[in-house]
């Protein structure tokens, strides 16, 4: 009797094993697919950053050589300006690039408050109005009253503000931008949408990714192609995320998703 | 002259800091490590501190909260190569009264620093009333005028011109501006900050003379008589 015992516990425990060592198995197998992901990732980020600060290189280059044959004290004076711009545009490439970085390794700490996010959101739309205006362009807000959120004011900001930039430098002149937000059971929702050209529906995911731009043939501006990975990026520490969607308006709707409550602890990017 | 004690390991850095200060009417005095820095602190009768983060022998930070636990309350400004989030909260815990990250533009720092000064200056008299050529502000009932004829003027944009006017004949960068003003401590993409000037210059400059906001290029602005 006791050796059929002694036979059962041994296959219990060799199942058991087998099958502790397969979950291992896909674990790891899990955890391999998800490094090559990563290592792809930044392969190809590292491509793009070496591509695209080679371009503001190149520029500096020739204008510091062109500069250089010359004696001209106005002249280099003039060239120092511009070098100093490119400066400039390539620091704010590598700063963005840090802030992503962190934010999706999990590393950026969120100093967790009540926000009063009917007042944020208005405060932006006073911040940028007038440069909309400057654009011909119309910023309008329709915010629910009173609404609030456990989340990180500056982190808030920087969604709102990446958004913005971004629809100051696409929606054409003449446009509107629409600001709104509102309560959805324990969700909020911030929309940002315009009736400018719209996102063609197989670029909606990739506009997240870095460096990712409609236009291709564009010149790298200051950051450009980085603002709505920051947006997703900052999102998702604080426990949300960010798409696109076509905006009644007719042209593209940016939705920003929080929980009510977001933690205070941040979360490494899924 | 004021005195300022530099404390920065990077010797060139430090150095060209240095020749940019003094430049501007500066005297300036160096540390390369966070144990000579502390000693010069203690030492020194300095107006102001330039703190770096990263220091051989004793961190910035913990040197900082040192100097203020012994009760030396000389302005300090650190610099920062890290450049994140809560950095700037860290910075300002352990002591420090500004924040600036590595690599800045000088005339960032040049700036803030005196800021600082002039704030470690004025803070025995709270103003009601501010004042400079025929433009007056007075703080208490929020009214703003120049050669008596009174400007109306949106709640953010008095703000943006008390801090002007608290730093008049001193220039004000875009991000000094932003911090200070809307209490934001990025910057936008979008010339937002020039377009609220530009809209406050029209309602104190452009019927009125002599002008008195005035842009400095590729830094900021700056409030005073002369252009």
């Amino acid at each position: 009797m006791s050796g059929i015992w002694l036979a059962v516990s041994l296959l219990v425990l060799a199942g058991a094993a087998y099958w502790l060592a397969r979950r291992r198995q896909q674990n790891l197998a899990l955890l391999r697919n998800r490094l090559v992901a990563v290592t792809q990732s930044v392969r190809q980020t590292g491509d793009n950053i070496a591509h695209d600060l080679r371009t503001p290189l190149t520029r500096l280059r020739a204008d510091v050589e062109a500069a250089l044959r010359q004696e001209d004290g106005k002249v280099h004076r003039a060239a120092l300006e511009r070098v100093l711009d490119e400066i400039q545009g390539m620091q704010n490439i590598i700063n963005a690039l840090l802030a992503l970085g962190q934010a999706e390794a999990g590393g950026m700490r969120v100093k967790k408050k009540t926000v009063d996010l009917t007042g944020l959101l208005m405060e932006m739309i006073e911040l940028y109005a007038p440069s909309a205006e400057e654009r011909q362009l119309t910023l309008k807000g329709r915010i629910d009253p009173n609404l609030t959120i456990e989340a990180d004011r500056q982190l808030l900001a920087r969604i709102l503000s990446n958004l913005l930039d971004n629809e100051l430098k696409y929606v054409p002149a003449g446009g509107l931008i629409m600001l709104s937000a509102a309560a959805r059971g324990d969700k909020l929702e911030i929309l940002v949408e315009d009736n400018g050209p719209g996102i063609p529906e197989d670029m909606r995911d990739k506009i997240f990714e870095r460096f990712a731009r409609l236009d291709p043939s564009r010149t790298v501006s200051s950051g450009a192609g980085l603002g709505l990975s920051l947006v997703r990026a900052f999102a998702r520490v604080l426990q949300g995320d960010a798409r696109v969607i076509e905006s009644s308006l007719g042209g593209a709707a940016f939705i920003v998703t929080l929980s009510t409550s977001a933690a205070d602890v941040s979360r490494p990017a899924p | 002259m004021l005195k300022l004690l530099i404390i920065e390991d990077d010797v060139a850095a430090a150095a060209s800091l240095k020749h940019g200060l003094e430049e501007s009417g500066y005297a300036v005095e160096l540390a390369h490590d966070g144990e000579s820095g502390l000693q010069q602190a203690r030492d020194g009768d300095h107006d102001l501190w330039v703190i770096d983060v990263m220091l051989p022998k004793r961190d910035g930070l913990a040197l900082l909260k040192m100097l203020r636990d012994e009760g030396r309350r000389a302005p300090a400004l650190i610099l920062s190569a890290l450049g994140k989030v809560d950095d700037r909260v860290n910075g300002l815990r352990a002591g420090g009264d500004d924040y600036v990250v590595k690599p800045y533009a000088f005339v960032e720092l040049l700036a803030r620093i005196e800021a600082l000064l002039r704030r470690a200056r004025s803070l025995s008299s709270p103003e009601t009333v501010l004042q400079l050529a025929d433009l007056k502000m007075d703080l208490l009932g929020r009214a703003v005028t120049r050669a008596g004829q009174e400007i109306d003027l949106q709640p953010r944009e008095f703000d943006l011109l008390e801090y002007l006017m608290r730093h008049a004949g001193q220039v004000v960068t875009r991000t000094m501006l932003l911090e200070n003003v809307w209490e934001y401590f990025f910057d936008p993409q979008t010339n937002v900050v020039d377009v609220h000037i530009s809209r406050l210059r029209q309602k104190i400059d452009k019927s009125f003379s002599p002008p008195l906001l005035h842009t400095v290029r590729g830094t900021g602005y700056i409030l005073r008589m002369e252009p």
